[in-house]
C-alpha cells in the first residue's frame, strides 16, 4: 500500500498516464518520457517560443500578405488591409474568418501565454477565480486555425497565376508561418502543473 | 488516498480540459465517459476497437489518395482553365521560392495527416495479431507528438474560405479532390478527436497483460 496526495499526481504530456510527481527526476512510468525534468528552467523555453513568435508577427503584419497583379498593377495587401478590403467588397463572413484567424487569435493567444507564464511564477492578486487550465486547453484547439490565411493565400497563390493576372504569396506569409509555428512551440512548452504548483 | 501500488493509478485519469483527477468507471459498450467537473471527454468504450479504427483508417487512406490525385479546384480565368490539385498547391510554394511556407504546409497538411493514418494502421495491427509490445509503445509515442501538427481539417476550411475569394476572378468548379478531401476529414476528425490515446494505452496493457498471464498459466 502506497499513500499518496492528490496534489502529488500529474499528467504524462505524452501518453495522459497519471503518475506521482517525484520532482527532478519524473519519468512517464507508462511510456518513459520525461515529464517537464527542468524545474530550474521551467518557463524559459516557452518565454524563447514567445518572444520569437511575437517578433515574428511583426514583420507578418507590416508586409503585404498577397500580391494581386493584374495586367501591370501590382498591388500588395497586408493582413489587416486584406480584411478592411474583404470588408468594403462586402465578404462580409470572408472578412470576419479572416479576421479572427489572423490577428483576434494570434494576439489572444500571445496575451493568454504571457498571462500563464507570468502568474505561475508570481501570484497576480485575485486570479484564483480564473481557470487556468481552461485558458490554456483553449490556447491549445485554436492556436492552429491561425494557419487559415497562409493555406488561403498559397491556394490563391498556386490557382491564379497567369502572365496577365496573378496573385503572389507575400513576406508576410513567411513571417505569419513562422509566428504561429513558435506560438505553437511556446504552448506545448508550458509546464500545465507549474499552475497546480501555485494554486 | 491510498492505492495497492503505483499500477493502480491506471484506474485514474487526468481531465484534459480542467486537469481534475477523475476515477474511472466501467461504461457500456459504445458510450463515453465525461469528466465530472467540466464535462469534457474523457474516454469511451468501444469492444470493436481494433476493427473500427483499422476500417476507418483504411478507408482514410484511400480518399487521401484520391485526393491528391484530381483536381481541387478549377476556375476558367480569361479563356482559359486553371486547376490546382494537392500537390500543385504545395509544389508552387516552392516554385516561387517560399520554401519555409512550402515547408510547412507540406508537413502540416500532407505528411502528418498521412502518418496519423499510417501509424494508427500500425498500431491496430499489431494490437490485433497481439504483437510487438516495444514497438506499439514506440508508436504510440509518436502518434501523440504528430496528432497536435495535422491540419487537413484547417487547410479543407481555408479551401471554403479561398472559394469565397475565387467568385471574383471567374467561373469556379468544384474537383472531385474536393469531395474526397472533405471525407478525408470527416475521418480524420473522427480518429484524431474521438480516439482518445488513453483508450489505445489502456487495450495494448489488456492484451499484452491476458498473453502473459496464459503463458504464466500453460
Ligand atoms: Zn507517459
Ligand atoms: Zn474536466
Amino acid at each position: 500500500m502506497i499513500e499518496v496526495k492528490e496534489e502529488d499526481l500529474i499528467r504524462c504530456p505524452v501518453c495522459d498516464a497519471v503518475n506521482i510527481n517525484k520532482g527532478k527526476e519524473n519519468v512517464c512510468r507508462r511510456c518513459g518520457s520525461a515529464i517537464y525534468r527542468h524545474r530550474k528552467f521551467n518557463t524559459e523555453k516557452s518565454w524563447a517560443f514567445l518572444v520569437t513568435a511575437i517578433i515574428a508577427y511583426i514583420p507578418a503584419n507590416l508586409y503585404p500578405m498577397l500580391i494581386t497583379s493584374a495586367f501591370g498593377n501590382r498591388e500588395g495587401s497586408t493582413i489587416l488591409g486584406g480584411v478592411v478590403l474583404l470588408w468594403e467588397l462586402e465578404s462580409y463572413p470572408v472578412a470576419i474568418i479572416i479576421f479572427i484567424a489572423s490577428i483576434l487569435i494570434p494576439v489572444m493567444k500571445f496575451l493568454i501565454l504571457i498571462y500563464l507564464l507570468i502568474s505561475v511564477k508570481y501570484p497576480l492578486g485575485k486570479d484564483k477565480k480564473i481557470n487556468k487550465h481552461k485558458l490554456y486547453y483553449m490556447t491549445e484547439v485554436i492556436g492552429p486555425w491561425s494557419m487559415i490565411d497562409v493555406f488561403v493565400v498559397a491556394i490563391l497563390a498556386a490557382l491564379i497565376h497567369l502572365s496577365s493576372v496573378e496573385i503572389l504569396a507575400g513576406t508576410a506569409a513567411t513571417a505569419f508561418a513562422i509566428s504561429v509555428f513558435f506560438t505553437l512551440l511556446a504552448a506545448h512548452a508550458f509546464d500545465e502543473t507549474l499552475i497546480k504548483d501555485n494554486r | 488516498m491510498k492505492l495497492e501500488n503505483e499500477d493502480a493509478l491506471d484506474h485514474y485519469i487526468i481531465c484534459h480540459q480542467c486537469f481534475t483527477l477523475q476515477k474511472e468507471i466501467d461504461i457500456a459498450d459504445g458510450t463515453k465517459a465525461c469528466c465530472a467537473e467540466c464535462g469534457g471527454l474523457l474516454y469511451r468504450y468501444d469492444s470493436k476497437l481494433i476493427d473500427h479504427t483499422l476500417a476507418w483508417s483504411m478507408t482514410g487512406i484511400i480518399f487521401f489518395v484520391l485526393a491528391n490525385a484530381f483536381p481541387l479546384i478549377k476556375i476558367d480565368l480569361l479563356g482559359s482553365e486553371q486547376f490546382i490539385t494537392l500537390p500543385k498547391t504545395i509544389a508552387s510554394l516552392f516554385e516561387n521560392g517560399f520554401y519555409v511556407v512550402g515547408f510547412f504546409c507540406i508537413f502540416l497538411i500532407f505528411i502528418f495527416p498521412l502518418m496519423i493514418f499510417l501509424i494508427n494502421i500500425l498500431i491496430f495491427s499489431l494490437l490485433k495479431m497481439g504483437k510487438g509490445e516495444k514497438a506499439t509503445k514506440e508508436l504510440l509515442i509518436l502518434l501523440s507528438h504528430i496528432k497536435p501538427w495535422g491540419m487537413a481539417d484547417i487547410f479543407f476550411i481555408s479551401i471554403l474560405v479561398a472559394l469565397v475569394k475565387l467568385i471574383a476572378f471567374g467561373q469556379i468548379h468544384i474537383g472531385v479532390s474536393f469531395w474526397a478531401l472533405m471525407i478525408f476529414v470527416m475521418i480524420d476528425i473522427y480518429i484524431t478527436k474521438n480516439i482518445q490515446l488513453h483508450e489505445i494505452w489502456m487495450l495494448r496493457k489488456r492484451i499484452f497483460l491476458a498473453q502473459k498471464c496464459e503463458e504464466a498459466t500453460a
